[in-house]
């Protein structure tokens, strides 16, 4: 089934942008600006007049914290952004100073900054912006000062059951790659922070250079002005980046298994992993794992239908098969409502993983799979800020915006075949890792 | 290149409909948006519960957002949602439920026909309602006292302050109410209160003409009647300095402090004190002086911010929650977790940021803002609010809060000549009115309770040190800080354990 998205968006947009050709799903004309230096900006015409949503992505997050000691550090950095330079000693007050909203956010393979504005800041945004990636400078004091904010922002999620699952799964599941740890970093490394300044220093040096910083700038500004001033304020910026040396992640080659207890009060939280490839645009059976995901745990799935709705043996049952940059794991996770029932659980979702080996999707399935995933690209791009956000997976996995078009056409290429061949090649039990997560005893 | 509309950003405007107005909705027509949004807001909020059936609202709405209708098995609706990729969902406050939605104008038919029955024709299934019940229950039970500490604390200071009225239970309810209510009592709250005269459809977007009459008629099939609300809520200002101390095993502790006030949308008072909150203390911004004062200058947490509305799960968004209409208000104060296990004696850090707002805020309320100030937030705010009304789904919400408030024009339309308007006397004599410093409801969550009761009681200075060298002019105010008086008589603190925390009423 071929949805006609480009042609829908066609009329939708009418008035609002000025639409691509029919058969492509990012429904925004753009033009891209590429400087000698490596640096690349992505121009978009769209969203609320009057407004710009200013997007920088940097291919860098936790998964580059390659040295002993330094989990965390990626994000701590992020913080030291809005630290200062010399010619903008404050950063707040000139964002404050536009009533701009401006946040950041750290993953593991990426580190994103964004100011939503008025358009008449433009020339000062970019200025502001390419000032900081190229100048920032702090003095140690206040790098010591930062540290304490993210230990708090360490301690106030430390409790979260979710966070001792995903260091429980991830320690477990990785023995050498970085996504062994949490993008939070380990505590620590957390606490070891303010002695980290020199080290702070040179991770700007190393990561933060044009070769390795992609601007996605979306809104209601003048295509001309807006190149004329990137070009001028970016093509200073030197080369420079040093690609880190990510340990590659050896061959699992055996099922693990691994029980932890959370100091709170939970019921049993049940995660099955496996080991999965890196994100990719064009390989059909990569994007057929993550359609996988939808049809066989997803939240309209039988095995879904079964446990949470009819039979009421779980809280939820959540398919987490998103890929990274790296190859990463796709999980499931299941809340056991008694305690008793959760070896049945596990089976009834391995015979779930086994059926999808040899059986055929439903084709009606796979086709409301396919318009699930379009429609939820689609329904994210209403406002400037969604519009630029909804670039950052393709930005930071290959650098380029362009692949929002392989990935869809991908997509509808997808057969049932593809999603029995993703099960059988990536759901097997060598790349597995279990882990159950129990309350302590004695609570 | 896009049109330009209008020199005032669309954000801010509430494109008046061409239709003429239906009685009973709220319309916000964008003829060119691919999205119609939905904002059904039904006159009944937690404040409606039954004693012993606290709860009783959130679960009525609970069970029609994700239950079966006479129409649609639940795994029925959830297929036919699925290609549309859209979903709807509920919220109950003190005084209202909405049941919201979004979709793509290509499947605007099909997806209001299951958004409609979800509402008009529930199925009152009872494995619906054991599934909805369940899924509550383990919140109230264990994720609501081990998730997030730090929104834990603001629904323990909103139960403190609102002792004795219909506001002071959470929305959710308690374990034990929650554990009593039947499907029958579901249904009861239903038959009584979602009535023709009680509902107002909130539509926006680009949906088509006639759209909205025809939704209205829809809704006009549910049994006449409107329910008079019960008087505002009264709520408590403390006398003196209330604290709870609620034990538990962590690292880091939660703390909220703040009052009642007189306050709401429409009082003369009320674009005054938008404009001293913005600076003293704006949502997880930097602009927000305690922000300023406890995290940039001293690394003590993640972020310290005030309220003049209720801002219920601020940790989960940056723009105000649409849809909390209330008719009281408190003023409050959240410090976000303070370390327990960083250096230094045990909870001096934690007395030590407390003090550092409560001295703050005894500065403004002793020498009001400045024109200065009072300048840069104004400069600030005109522009940041238009992050407010970003998309046709949150103008529509702010919409339907006019609506409760009566504001005409409407807050998005309204805030920036307000904030234009606005003299510093004017400020400053509202902050002289609505703010004080003396009685306090205060909520910690912490380890070893009986050490930190002890400590306020003992009233010694709690000083902190810091990881790097500090300017002798900040080390000064340090020492003020640190012994800045929190009067508190042993009769005023109260401890309970983790486990008791809204196990009954």
């Amino acid at each position: 089934m071929r949805i006609l998205v480009g042609t829908v968006f066609l009329l939708a947009l009418a008035g609002s942008a000025v639409a691509q050709e029919a058969d492509k799903i990012f429904p925004f004309d753009y033009r891209v600006v590429e400087l000698e230096n490596g640096f690349k900006a992505y121009l978009v015409n769209a969203g609320a007049p009057g407004q710009i949503a200013y997007v920088s992505m940097v291919r860098t997050g936790s998964r580059d914290e390659v040295e002993e000691g330094k989990t965390g550090f990626a994000h701590f950095f992020e913080h030291m952004m809005f630290r200062g330079t010399e010619k903008y000693p404050n950063f707040d007050s000139v964002t404050a100073s536009m009533g701009a909203a401006r946040n950041a956010f750290t993953s593991n393979d990426m580190t994103v900054y964004y100011e939503v504005a008025p358009s008449e800041y433009l020339a000062t945004l970019v200025d502001l912006e390419s000032d900081r990636f190229m100048n920032l400078s702090y003095a140690e004091p206040d790098f010591r000062t930062e540290a304490g904010a993210v230990l708090g922002e360490y301690q106030q999620g430390a409790r979260s059951p979710f966070r001792y699952l995903s260091e429980a799964v991830r320690t477990t599941a990785f023995d050498a790659h970085t996504y062994r740890h949490t993008t939070i970093g380990f505590e620590a490394d957390v606490r070891a922070m303010p002695e980290g300044y020199e080290y702070s220093i040179n991770f700007h040096r190393r990561f933060y250079r044009p070769e390795n910083v992609v601007l996605v700038l979306v809104g209601d500004f003048d295509y001309g002005e807006a190149e004329r001033l990137i070009t001028e304020h970016y093509s200073e910026w030197e080369t420079g980046y040093q690609a880190p040396d990510i340990p590659v992640e050896p061959e699992q080659n055996r099922a693990r298994r691994r029980t932890v207890e959370y100091p709170g009060r939970t019921l049993p939280v049940l995660s099955i992993n496996y080991k999965g490839p890196a994100w990719s645009a064009t390989d059909r059976t990569t994007v057929a794992l993550e359609v996988l995901g939808q049809v066989a745990f997803g939240s309209t799935s039988d095995l879904y239908n079964e446990l949470v709705v009819r039979d009421r043996k779980v809280q939820y049952l959540n398919a987490g098969f998103g890929l990274a940059r790296d190859p990463s794991l796709v999980s499931i996770t299941t809340m056991v409502m008694d305690p008793r029932e959760v070896n049945t659980v596990e089976a009834r979702i391995m015979q779930t993983v086994g059926r999808f080996k040899t059986d055929l999707v439903d084709e009606q399935v796979l086709a409301d799979t396919k318009s699930n995933m379009k429609y939820d690209f689609l329904m994210g791009l209403e406002t400037a800020q969604q519009i630029a956000f909804s670039m950052i997976g393709y930005v930071i996995n290959t650098g380029s915006i362009e692949t929002v078009e392989d990935y869809y056409r991908t997509l509808d290429a997808v057969t049932a075949e593809d999603v029995r061949t993703a099960a059988q090649q990536w759901l097997v039990d060598s790349g597995k890792t279990t882990v159950t997560m129990v309350q302590r005893r004695g609570r | 290149m896009m049109k330009k509309l209008a020199l005032l950003p669309a954000l801010l405007l509430v494109v008046g409909a061409c239709e003429p107005a239906v009685e009973g909705t709220v319309t916000l027509r964008e003829a060119d948006s691919p999205f119609i949004a939905f904002d059904v807001w039904v006159k009944a909020g937690s404040q409606n519960d039954p004693a012993g059936k606290e709860g009783l609202a959130a679960l009525t709405a609970n069970l029609l957002s994700d239950g079966s209708t006479t129409q649609d098995s639940y795994d029925d609706i959830r297929a036919k949602l699925y290609p549309m990729a859209a979903g709807y969902g509920y919220d109950v406050d003190k005084e209202m439920t909405v049941f919201r939605g979004r979709i793509h104008r290509d499947n605007l038919e099909a997806y209001y026909e299951l958004f409609r029955n979800s509402i008009l024709s529930p199925a009152w299934s009872e494995a619906d309602f054991e599934r909805v019940k369940s899924q509550t229950m383990n919140f109230l039970e264990r994720t609501r006292r081990y998730g997030r500490d730090e929104e834990l604390s603001k629904e323990l200071l909103f139960w403190m302050a609102y002792q004795g009225t219909p506001y002071v239970h959470p929305e959710e309810g308690y374990v034990q109410s929650v554990a009593s209510i039947t499907l029958d009592d579901v249904k009861q709250f239903y038959a009584d209160y979602y009535l023709a005269g009680n509902v107002v459809v909130g539509i926006g977007g680009g949906y088509p003409r006639g759209f909205v009459q025809q939704v209205r008629a829809d809704f006009d099939a549910l049994p006449a009647g409107e329910v008079a609300q019960p008087p505002a809520p009264q709520p408590n200002m403390p006398d003196g300095v209330k604290v709870l101390i609620v034990e538990k095993d962590v690292d880091a502790t939660a703390i909220s402090l703040g009052f009642p006030t007189a306050l709401k949308r429409g009082h003369e008072d009320f674009w005054p004190m938008v404009a001293m909150n913005s600076w003293f203390g704006e949502h997880r911004e930097s602009f927000s002086h305690l922000y300023q004062v406890i995290r940039e200058t001293r690394g003590m947490n993640y972020g310290d911010y005030s309220y003049i509305e209720a801002y219920p799960r601020g940790y989960t968004t940056q723009v105000p929650p649409t849809n909390v209409s209330r008719r009281s208000q408190l003023f409050e104060i959240w410090i976000r977790p303070i370390s327990s296990t960083a250096p230094g004696n045990l909870h001096d850090r934690t007395l030590f940021a407390t003090r550092a707002a409560w001295r703050e805020l005894k500065l403004l309320v002793d020498n009001g803002m400045t024109e200065e100030t009072l300048a840069d937030t104004k400069q600030f705010l005109r522009n940041y609010a238009l992050n407010w009304g970003q998309t046709i789904s949150r103008r529509l919400g702010y919409a339907v809060d006019d609506t409760f408030y009566g504001m005409d024009p409407g807050y998005l339309r309204e805030i920036r000549p307000a904030l234009d308007r606005l003299t510093l006397d004017q400020v400053n004599a509202a902050i002289r009115r609505h703010l004080q410093v003396d009685n306090m409801w205060v909520v910690f969550i912490t380890a070893d309770a009986q050490a930190m009761k002890r400590k306020l009681l003992s009233g010694v200075a709690t000083p902190i040190t810091y990881a790097g060298e500090k300017p002798a002019e900040l080390l000064a105010e340090d020492e003020l800080i640190a012994s800045f008086p929190i009067p508190v008589q042993e009769d005023d603190i109260t401890i309970i354990g983790i486990e008791e925390v809204f196990e009954g009423n």
